[in-house]
């Protein structure tokens, strides 16, 4: 099932969002409104490509325009994790939780991704469990054979 | 194990901001309420279990946030939900007033034409009350949606807000039909990931 950090954006919205702002940007005047809905379409995508934009869109945000701040944090955080940057979406997590301690949105968030860092490590896990029992069953092959002889 | 889940069903919450949208989110799926809740950013996700006449039901409920600067990008949420929740506050008549704009709204992007919806009256707790039970049962009449008065501080109508909404939407079977469990199309069962390979499960009906 879809959640915060797999739902993906419907593409005629990112083209829409990604008009307006190049519209604005064109005539060198970007408003914060136009860059954050880019940015927030751009973190939602498919593309790794698109989201570290949305990032760097972000953070450009996050440092210009202190008004929106607690809402710029929240998808830096978002953003990070999607592109499996763990670190850095929790310390932008826990920047958020020190200036809003009580956040269940960003809470839940944080739990949302710790558990996918731990399913992946799990998955990490797995596979290196998969690499030695098959290790260790050439080496029971090769002593079945060398047995043989 | 998802294995006795009838399906998963997209449900939306809208409405004015500071409406009691999370509120009601959090009482339902917590059992909880902070009378400090914060404006959401964005949009908030929870997923609950339910169970109705027998049937067990995954909801994936996404409540969106009432402020007008995220109002451009909330709709893209909306694809896909079977169940809409519109939610305004008793003590505030000119929530109730912009419900006609949430109806269009959800008329104008809801990809599924016959999404249930629910028209929650929420604060019925306070004594500063604006909107009258009759009011908002004959706004709820005329646009043909449920209605329900509700107070997520004292928990009044909060389950059955979801429970009636849930099994309309379960009356329906053409809203849900084609989505059995398992039949996650975007990205796999994030849940189980050892078993989200699609191949076994996808309803290619």
């Amino acid at each position: 099932m879809e959640d915060v950090l797999t739902e993906t954006v419907p593409a005629e919205d990112l083209k829409k969002f990604e008009k307006a702002y190049h519209e604005q940007l064109y005539k060198q005047d970007v408003t914060p409104k136009a860059q954050f809905e880019y940015a927030w379409c751009l973190v939602r995508s498919k593309y790794p490509a698109d989201i570290k934009k949305g990032i760097f869109l972000l953070q450009e945000l996050y440092r210009s325009h202190e008004e929106g701040q607690r809402d710029y944090l929240y998808y830096l955080a978002i953003g990070n994790a999607r592109i499996k940057e763990y670190s850095k979406a929790l310390s932008y997590v826990r920047s958020f939780l020190n200036i809003e301690p009580g956040n269940s949105q960003v809470i839940a968030l944080e739990s949302t991704i710790k558990k996918k860092m731990e399913k992946e490590g799990l998955v990490g896990m797995a596979v290196a469990g998969g690499f030695v029992l098959a290790l260790g069953a050439l080496v029971g092959l090769g002593m079945a054979i060398a047995s043989k002889k | 194990m998802d294995d006795d889940i009838l399906t998963t069903l997209k449900i939306l919450i809208i409405g004015e901001s500071g409406v009691g949208k999370s509120s009601l989110l959090l009482r339902f799926t917590e059992d909880n309420f902070d009378p400090e809740q914060t404006l959401t950013i964005g949009v908030d996700f929870k997923t609950k279990r339910l169970a109705i006449e027998g049937n067990t039901v995954k909801l994936a409920i996404w409540d969106t946030a009432g402020q007008e600067r995220f109002r451009t990008l909330t709709p893209s949420y909306y694809r896909d939900a079977q169940g809409a929740i519109l939610v305004y506050d008793v003590c505030n008549y000119s929530t109730f007033s912009k419900l006609e704009t949430w109806l269009s709204e959800l008329e104008t992007y809801s990809t599924k034409r016959n999404i249930i919806k629910m028209i929650v009256a929420n604060k019925i707790d306070m004594d500063n009350r604006e909107v009258s039970r009759e009011e908002g049962m004959h706004f709820a009449k005329k646009h043909k949606t449920l209605f329900i008065e509700a107070s997520a501080k004292t928990k009044d109508g909060v389950q059955s807000a979801f429970e009636e909404l849930v099994q309309k939407i379960i009356q329906t079977p053409d809203l849900w039909e084609n989505y059995g469990p398992g039949s996650n199309f975007h990205l796999g069962n994030k849940e189980h990931p050892a078993q989200s390979n699609c191949s076994g499960y996808c309803n290619l009906a």
